[in-house]
């Protein structure tokens, strides 16, 4: 599991050969909308030049696509990257129609990628659940700048106008077990919004953020790991189970059970993959 | 009172000219400097030979050099710093010995000792009385700190003051006027907009940000950060970006720094008005904030080159300098650092003060890409030396930090750092990954000039391209 997504472009040498210096969890090469219609062959030929020679055994990489509706471009997506060892792919414009397309081309060419869906219109937001329920699908992302552009509305610092699509993603994804990923925060300079937008996003459950620039990622990770409180009552939950040896005692008056010890432990593990356990 | 011309043919005719003089001029007007190209234009319309020049910087838009180069005028170049077509030029027609580069230190030693023997000093002033004082605060033509001339003024034979601003009498100025002998009140000095060209930004290119975190996690891990600390930092995006971070480190911890020095910047301004830092050094003003600051307040302050960094000067300020951050065209694997010339020989810059802090700082730290454009920055040797590797404590990338070996105290200090702490070797085999080893350069052609360490040390010499 991770805490960043980064988008990055396929067609930009420069980027794809500082993807592991970025510190994000997961890179996401980008085909689709950061690579122009004429550039498209080069960021596949460059990916896949570069995937094949560079491996990353600390990174998670993924690919988006171009969405399912594109057939020839989306084709020509999956078979530059089909013999890739990346973790996944991250599908635009992803609705139950789109997912059932995906499956099928993927039965018939024997692909097993996980999927991470990009929500970003309204009727996958109203189909969110069906969506995490499938057996593909990794995680849910939210694409909140189509989103609102689909809902006649314009993205604020607020963000009430995806208050629901937060919420309806997060629901979704954790009722089955899935990644909840929410949208990147646009405004690439504007750091206070960013740490705002992170932070309101961490507090409605999300697992992640993505992004679009790499400086952000070091805020996104601050607000996306487990904190230094929830470190130590983490610590002193597991630390109780194992002196008492029982999965049930309280603790100051609380009552710890083998899922609040699981979590902890659960939490202890993400806080030592992030290099924030001490 | 000085004689005063209005004049340059009348100011020449009280001059003693002769082949072989050598004349000077210093660069804080930089690319809007029209001084430097009146003064040696009119030496070529004279058609005086074999003229030494000593020009603290030579800019793009010194075009009168290069008339004179062209015409077989000049014997010898000795400066700090050369880009533009006089250095394409050098690279291409550059006579045997005919180019020295020093550093701004040792720039100040060689006119006080004698080496650098100048005539004629032509120095530009923004605001200059009739005493011959003279401030780079004030005028139209403002550029702040007249450091690098004050050699001039004190040491040449003959010290002419040039400016576009007279006034009766200065309270606050730079130059004392006592070795001035005479004063030219021109229409302009230049292009106010090139005087000032502004300070590079901070960087936002993520890699340079993520180089500028490793340094501020360096520098903290090595405890620098401290009561009384004392900073230099070049104009550069990723250096700004590291000076930044220290402003915030400065203001989280409470801390206050004792000096920071060298080229000043709006940025380090801002950190002395907010009362992170008690003192400003500045031999430069990179920008108008910088010029503004100088002009009111006492506690940012001009200082000569001598001042600065002469290596003979048992006060110049930079032997208490704590960190300074510098960049790198190129680094080898004995740390030895090239600013002066890229991989054909073509001279891209210079020292500047480059040696001098790396030698006197008690940290020095060398911020770099590995890779530019997909060229390694690591070197199994540097195409030329600007500062030696033994001066040189850390290098830092976006993907490692390398100690340099000499500095035990150091590696120690970091033994149980979380820090990517590797081998210079290791990092260019990481470079290496990428861009596979280079090709080796082609051999050097004909010597043209060499570097000079501020001591006086020949560590380099310098070659044409073809």
């Amino acid at each position: 599991m991770s805490r960043s997504y980064l988008f990055i472009p396929g067609d930009v040498p420069r980027m794809l050969q500082n993807l592991d210096v970025f510190d994000a969890d997961s890179i996401i090469i980008d085909f689709e909308d950061s690579v122009a219609i004429d550039q498209k062959d080069e960021a596949r030929l460059l990916t896949q030049a570069f995937l094949s020679k560079h491996h990353f055994k600390e990174l998670d990489l993924y690919i988006r696509v171009n969405d399912v509706s594109q057939k020839t471009l989306f084709e020509a997506d999956m078979q530059a990257i089909k013999a890739l060892n990346i973790h996944g792919i991250v599908l635009p414009k992803v609705t139950l129609e789109a997912l059932d397309s995906v499956d099928a081309f993927f039965d018939r060419e024997n692909i097993t990628f996980p999927i991470i869906g990009i929500i970003e219109t309204p009727l996958a937001v109203l189909e969110a659940q069906t969506i995490a329920k499938h057996k593909r699908i990794q995680g849910l992302l939210l694409g909140a700048e189509d989103l609102t552009k689909d809902l006649g509305t314009t993205r604020t610092l607020d963000a009430e106008e995806i208050l629901f699509a937060r919420s309806q993603i997060v629901f979704a994804a954790k009722a089955y077990q899935k990644e909840a990923i929410d949208t990147p925060y646009v405004f690439v300079r504007d750091e206070a919004g960013l740490a705002v937008d992170a932070q309101r996003a961490a507090r409605l459950g999300f697992t992640a953020k993505a992004s679009i620039h790499p400086n952000h990622v070091e805020t996104i990770h601050h607000y996306f790991s487990p904190s230094k409180e929830a470190i130590h009552e983490a610590k002193r939950i597991v630390a109780q189970s194992k002196k008492l040896n029982s999965m049930r005692f309280s603790l100051d008056g609380s009552m710890v059970d083998k899922p609040v010890i699981d979590r902890a432990k659960a939490l202890l593990k993400r806080a030592e993959k992030y290099g924030v356990l001490s | 009172m000085k004689p005063i011309y209005y004049n340059l043919n009348d100011l020449f005719k009280t001059l003693t000219l002769f082949d072989g003089m050598g004349i000077s001029f210093h660069h804080h007007l930089r690319n809007g400097d029209a001084i430097t190209n009146l003064i040696t234009t009119e030496f070529h319309h004279r058609n005086l030979k074999k003229l030494r020049l000593f020009p603290s910087a030579i800019f793009p838009s010194y075009h009168g050099i290069l008339t004179l180069l062209k015409a077989d005028q000049v014997d010898t170049i000795t400066t700090n710093y050369l880009n533009g077509p006089v250095a394409d030029y050098f690279a291409k027609h550059g006579k045997p010995n005919s180019l020295k580069m020093q550093t701004h230190g040792g720039r100040a030693r060689a006119f006080i000792e004698g080496e650098n023997k100048v005539d004629i000093a032509f120095v530009t002033a923004p605001t200059v009385d009739r005493e011959g004082r003279a401030s780079g605060a004030q005028g139209k033509s403002a550029c702040g700190s007249l450091g690098y001339a004050i050699e001039d003024v004190h040491y040449a034979s003959t010290v002419v003051l040039i400016t576009d601003n007279l006034v009766d009498a200065l309270d606050h100025y730079q130059i004392d006027g006592t070795t001035v002998d005479a004063i030219l009140v021109v229409e302009s000095l230049g292009d106010a907009r090139g005087i000032v060209s502004g300070t590079t930004s901070i960087t936002n290119d993520p890699v340079g940000v993520k180089i500028a975190r490793n340094a501020t996690n360096l520098i903290q891990e090595l405890g620098l950060i401290k009561p009384g600390f004392s900073f230099q930092s070049g104009a550069g995006g990723i250096s700004l970006r590291v000076t930044e971070s220290i402003k915030t480190l400065l203001r989280d911890k409470n801390i206050t720094a004792s000096f920071f020095s060298g080229g000043i910047t709006k940025y380090h301004v801002d950190m002395l008005e907010e009362g992170l830092v008690k003192t400003l050094y500045d031999v430069q003003c990179f920008d108008l904030d910088a010029i503004k600051s100088i002009d009111k307040n006492p506690q940012h302050k001009a200082i000569s080159a001598n001042d600065y960094a002469n290596p003979n000067n048992p006060h110049r300020i930079i032997k208490d300098l704590d960190i300074v951050i510098l960049g790198a065209t190129e680094i080898d694997l004995d740390f030895n650092v090239n600013v002066t010339t890229d991989s054909y020989n073509t001279i891209i810059g210079g020292s500047g003060g480059h040696s001098d802090t790396a030698t006197d700082a008690f940290v020095s730290f060398i911020v770099t890409p590995l890779m530019k454009a997909r060229t390694p920055i690591i070197k199994e040797r540097v195409n030329t030396i600007t500062t030696l590797g033994k001066h040189i404590d850390c290098l830092i990338t976006e993907r490692g930090i390398a100690i340099n070996p000499r500095r035990h105290d150091l590696l120690e200090q970091l033994k149980d750092s979380h820090l990517d702490i590797v081998s210079i070797e290791t990092l260019m085999a990481r470079a290496h990954h990428y861009t596979g080893s280079p090709q080796k350069t082609q051999p050097k052609k004909q010597p043209i000039g060499v570097v000079e360490d501020r001591d006086g040390t020949i560590i380099d010499t310098l070659y044409t391209k073809e």
